[in-house]
């Protein structure tokens, strides 16, 4: 009896101590956890990813002048009596059991009422049940992993578009290419790398090839992080294809140039499938090597001429760090005002209240730095109103060539030959 | 099947594989002397790359003409891990080597996290860009300068090793380290001596790899594994063999791949060692016990 | 210690174990106390072969690897409950780590390790690649069914009641092996191999049922883990990095102990979590730094492992007083 005595005052005084602060928190700030990969091989993409966070915390916290968006007005959410975000980041070094196991913390522990992350498919798979078990809302803004939505959870909201409509997209660029300015390819090779992202990517692409009539003449997945990509570069070449489709990490996709480069491996267009080909780095890297690349998007700098809150925010991210926004980013910016509205909406930290509030999120595309139309879930949790663009890389700058309607710049097809140039 | 693409495949896969080989070279000579598998070793590749890429980065200063001060750089800092950590531990148990090289190789990659952040850095228009084409073949001259100077670098090595005084008493060290003790050859100097000399190796590749492969702290280990393979195949201790061995690995590795399938590339590699082992236990070079 | 103190320590351990997650009720604490518990068993798996044969294995996340996609493919195809699926995986990666062994145990020190490192790696690309069991893409274990025969949970009770039951099944084995002639003979083989052989004692054989109770064990800790993650893919169940882990605990608690898994995973799981989690969110590699220097001072000044200072320190505390 004794045991049990102590036992209830033990328990009491640990639920009651953190109960205590969450109560005495609430009016103030609002607890979002934030897992993303900040040590390990994807720590620079990791760390940029948590500087737009910040950036749109800053912003809803303290406002942005001049920047006409819902909530940029700054003094926190209104709703909730001008509560301030507080992001809490955690680290999952690439590592799908940390993912979980800092999803974990953050919801018991750091008392988050929302979880935003992680980037790679497959912690975000793992964490996203964490979130699940737990009753809080798990909101996902940049893995494209179609399985994640297949899952059918209830607490799980992604906000991109994901791999099987960036396939589409690829398709649907090839078709408007061919019709509407006479370029056909015929000899398609695809070489992804290996991991969950590019396999799955792979998967799509050969089975829309056939339902669309394209011809896959090769399909590689190399083991990402090799030391060389000679080998499937020959292969490449033995192919003799026309137009190659390529989803590579940075290091990966910086090699897999240079090594095109070197052996003289110039098919009429490379179709990228964002991610390493996206990052500032590889156009610094790679310099004039670089043009040409076309890019599935998910953002570029130049719809600003579409979306003026395009300029205005990432000029504010440029002046503090030194760099433009890229696919990657905007999209962690955009993930966290889509849950911050959602939080203002419900008028409460509760997490029945904030689902509910994210599977009622409907958000115009003119209030976004997104191309998209907007960001409305349904019943799975994905975004119905997302879109990706194809970009190209003229004179070192992405430009918008596709869709037609809000290119900036006409495409170049094809691109020249290395030695051409 | 189309020949020419096979022998660019082949020579490919003999350029790489001479870069793998000075790699392991490094890691055979530590072996060899104190018989602990240096977990860190493709950490120093890093640090040579990221000596590199600064001396580069912030003087201006060709890849090629500091690569004397990056070995410099290494052959100090692996005597420096001697001194104050492997020394302690020379004879411990085989499981506590293992311990704390692997500590190190996390260390290493958290210090160059935390100095120069996780981003990737490349060495760009240094002095060897641009390719050359011969009869159809095309060859990287950044590949092509690695190769040969990883080729000299590891000839270095071995002239250092069976033609000096220096390198005979590191060698009997290596055979004997008791006897070696009592015809007055200070063990401690020699198992710095060759961390040093193996740290440098390793660094040495890491400026030769700079002007094509990205930098980051996360580098060495994807050069660590193929470099155990190599050094296994070679021989524990065996310079010569590293050499042969790494050049085995490149060209199974790039012809492999080219021939089952990139997917397969590192699968093909370690069958091969493994298949070589059952076979001939001491590596292909190695002396048998 | 006489034997009766030691009796005595071990009851209440174990009373101490199971009462623990009644003290301990925050879900996140829980599941720290279930990591451990959870690195523990795979560890004392390990030790059965890397500390009492001495071959030191870096290749063990195969077998881990082996159970969790046993019993979660069974369990995704035809709905075979983990616990069946468990044994089932165990028994498949026994007869694995029989093959490996017959493949391996004719190289010596260094050999074996890297043999088994290359053994494990070739196993992760070929998974990788395998689309019958997901590929790269990995396998979710459905959250539908939930309870004790699905082996899903919502609360951290159950699991950590199982992980508390795998460690102490797979803490027997170990012990009934350490007291029974199999002992005696793995000792004899890792200390003395000329003179175990002279004896008539045959090293491969010994080894064989070693690696095999060994990988038996390792592989139940694999189908835990993918009941606790409810997802698993070649990137989390087939990296070397895990391998190194199950030898790290070991080292750190103590090799050829019967507790020291248990010690190491608790400090070495500590260390991670605590450094992780305090500085992680930074992105500088700080924890990174701390959790390096830590192990490194650990081989360097404690190269018995942590069970080895305590030890130590006690027996000298004996000399002094004797002494005086």
């Amino acid at each position: 009896m004794c045991i049990q005595k102590l036992r209830s005052i033990f328990v009491a005084a640990l639920l009651f101590a953190p109960g205590f602060f969450a109560g005495a928190q609430a009016q103030e700030e609002i607890r979002i956890g934030a897992i993303y990969p900040l040590t390990g091989a994807a720590a620079s993409t990791g760390l940029e990813m948590r500087h737009t966070l910040e950036l749109a915390a800053d912003m809803i916290n303290n406002g942005a002048k001049g920047i006409n968006m819902p909530l940029a007005a700054g003094g926190g959410l209104p709703n909730l009596k001008n509560a301030k975000i507080r992001l809490i980041f955690a680290d999952h070094q690439g590592n799908p059991q940390v993912g979980a196991t800092e999803a974990e913390r953050l919801i018991l522990q750091e008392k988050v009422v929302a979880l935003i992350g992680c980037y790679f498919s497959n912690v975000t798979a793992t964490a996203s049940v964490v979130a699940e078990r737990n009753g809080i809302p798990f909101l996902n803004p940049e893995s494209s992993s179609a399985k994640l939505t297949q899952r059918k959870l209830k607490w799980f909201f992604r906000t991109t578009p994901h791999d099987d409509l960036f396939v589409h997209n690829f398709y649907e660029f090839l078709k408007d290419v061919e019709t509407k300015k006479g370029f056909k390819s015929q000899r398609i090779a695809i070489l992804n790398e290996n991991t969950e992202w590019g396999v799955e990517t792979s998967r799509i692409q050969v089975r829309l090839a056939k339902e669309l009539g394209y011809n896959i003449v090769e399909s590689i997945n190399y083991p990402a992080k090799s030391t060389q990509l000679t080998s499937e570069v020959q292969r490449l070449k033995a192919s003799n294809a026309d137009l190659l489709m390529q989803s590579s990490y940075l290091g990966d996709a910086i090699l897999a140039m240079k090594t095109f480069k070197e052996q003289g491996f110039a098919p009429k267009a490379i179709l990228a499938n964002d991610a390493g080909f996206s990052d500032t780095e590889f156009r610094r890297t790679l310099g004039k090597d670089a043009n040409f690349v076309f890019s599935r998007e998910v953002w570029a700098k130049d719809l600003t001429t579409q979306n003026p809150l395009i300029k205005q925010v990432n000029d504010l991210y440029a002046a503090k760090h030194n760099t433009d926004f890229n696919g990657n980013s905007a999209r962690s910016f955009t993930g966290l005002f889509v849950l911050a509205d959602a939080i203002n909406r419900a008028g409460s930290t509760a997490p029945e209240a904030i689902r509910k509030a994210l599977s009622e999120t409907n958000i115009p595309g003119n209030q976004l730095i997104m191309p998209w139309s907007g960001v409305k879930f349904d019943a799975a949790g994905q975004n119905t109103l997302g879109r990706g663009i194809i970009v190209q890389i003229q004179d070192g700058e992405f430009v918008t060539v596709w869709p037609f309607d809000i290119a900036t710049k006409d495409l170049i097809w094809p691109m020249p030959a290395w030695d051409k140039r | 099947m189309n020949w020419d693409i096979l022998l660019q495949t082949l020579l490919s896969g003999i350029l790489i594989g001479m870069v793998y080989a000075l790699v392991a070279v490094g890691l055979s000579i530590i072996y060899g002397v104190m018989e602990i598998v240096n977990f860190a070793h493709g950490e120093f590749l890093m640090f040579g790359m990221y000596s590199s890429f600064w001396l580069f980065t912030l003087f201006a200063l060709d890849p090629m003409l500091t690569l004397p001060l990056s070995a410099l750089f290494l052959f100090a800092l692996g005597a420096l891990v001697y001194r104050f950590t492997i020394k302690r531990i020379a004879s411990a148990p085989m499981v506590s080597q293992i311990f704390a090289t692997f500590g190190l190789m996390i260390l290493f990659r958290g210090v160059a996290q935390f100095l120069w952040k996780p981003d990737f850095r490349t060495v760009e228009n240094s002095l060897v860009s641009g390719n050359v084409v011969v009869g159809g073949l095309y060859f990287g001259i950044p590949h092509l300068v690695a190769a040969v100077g990883a080729v000299l670098a590891t000839g270095a090595v071995w002239w250092f090793i069976n033609r000096t005084r220096l390198g005979a008493a590191l060698e009997a060290t290596a055979q004997d380290k008791e006897a070696a003790q009592l015809m007055g050859i200070p063990s401690h100097w020699m198992f710095a001596l060759a961390w040093g000399l193996g740290a440098a190796c390793a660094g040495v590749a890491g400026v030769l790899l700079s002007t094509f492969f990205p930098i980051f702290p996360e580098v060495g280990a994807t050069f660590s594994l193929i470099a155990f393979v190599v050094v296994a195949l070679g021989g524990f201790g065996n310079v010569t063999g590293a050499l042969w061995a790494g050049i085995i690995v490149g060209v199974v590795e790039v012809l492999g791949g080219f021939l089952i399938g990139p997917e397969y590339k590192l699968a093909i590699v370690l069958t091969l060692f493994l298949l070589v082992i059952i076979v001939r236990p001491q590596g292909l070079m190695g002396r048998a016990e | 210690m006489t034997p009766k103190q030691r009796n005595t320590l071990i009851v209440s351990g174990m009373g101490f174990a199971l009462v623990l997650p009644f003290i301990v009720s925050n879900p996140s604490h829980q599941n720290y106390l279930i990591l451990v518990l959870m690195f523990a068993q795979i560890g004392v798996a390990w030790n059965i072969l890397g500390g009492y044969v001495g071959q030191v294995s870096l290749g063990h996340v195969a077998f881990f690897g082996i159970g969790a996609y046993t019993s979660t493919v069974l369990l995704v195809s035809v709905g075979l409950s983990p616990w069946i699926g468990m044994l089932i995986g165990g028994v498949v990666a026994a007869f694995f780590g029989l093959l490996i062994g017959w493949i391996c145990f004719r190289f010596k020190g260094h050999y074996f390790t890297m043999a088994t490192i290359a053994v494990a790696e070739i196993l992760q690309v070929l998974f990788t690649n395998w689309e019958g069991v997901g590929g790269a893409v990995g396998l979710y274990v459905p959250l539908d069914q939930q309870g004790w025969w699905a082996m899903v949970f919502n609360s951290k009770l159950p699991y950590y009641y199982i992980a508390l039951g795998l460690f102490a099944v797979t803490l027997l084995a170990n012990w009934a092996i350490e007291k029974s002639f199999l002992g005696y003979y793995f000792r004899a083989i890792k200390d003395d191999p000329e003179a175990a052989r002279s004896l008539g004692v045959s090293l491969t054989d010994y080894k064989l049922v070693a690696i095999a109770i060994s990988s038996f064990f390792a592989a139940l800790g694999g189908s835990f883990y993918a009941q606790k993650e409810l997802f698993i893919d070649p990137g989390s169940v087939l990296v070397t990095s895990l391998s190194i882990k199950m030898s790290l605990v070991t080292i750190l608690g103590g090799i050829g102990s019967l507790f020291g898994p248990l010690v190491g995973s608790a400090l070495l799981t500590g260390i991670e979590e605590a450094t992780r989690q305090i500085l992680g969110g930074s992105g500088m590699g700080i924890d990174l730094i701390i959790y390096a220097s830590i192990i490194i001072a650990v081989a360097i000044y404690y190269p018995t492992g942590i069970i080895g200072w305590v030890k130590n320190i006690m027996r000298r505390g004996k000399k002094t007083e004797g002494g005086a």
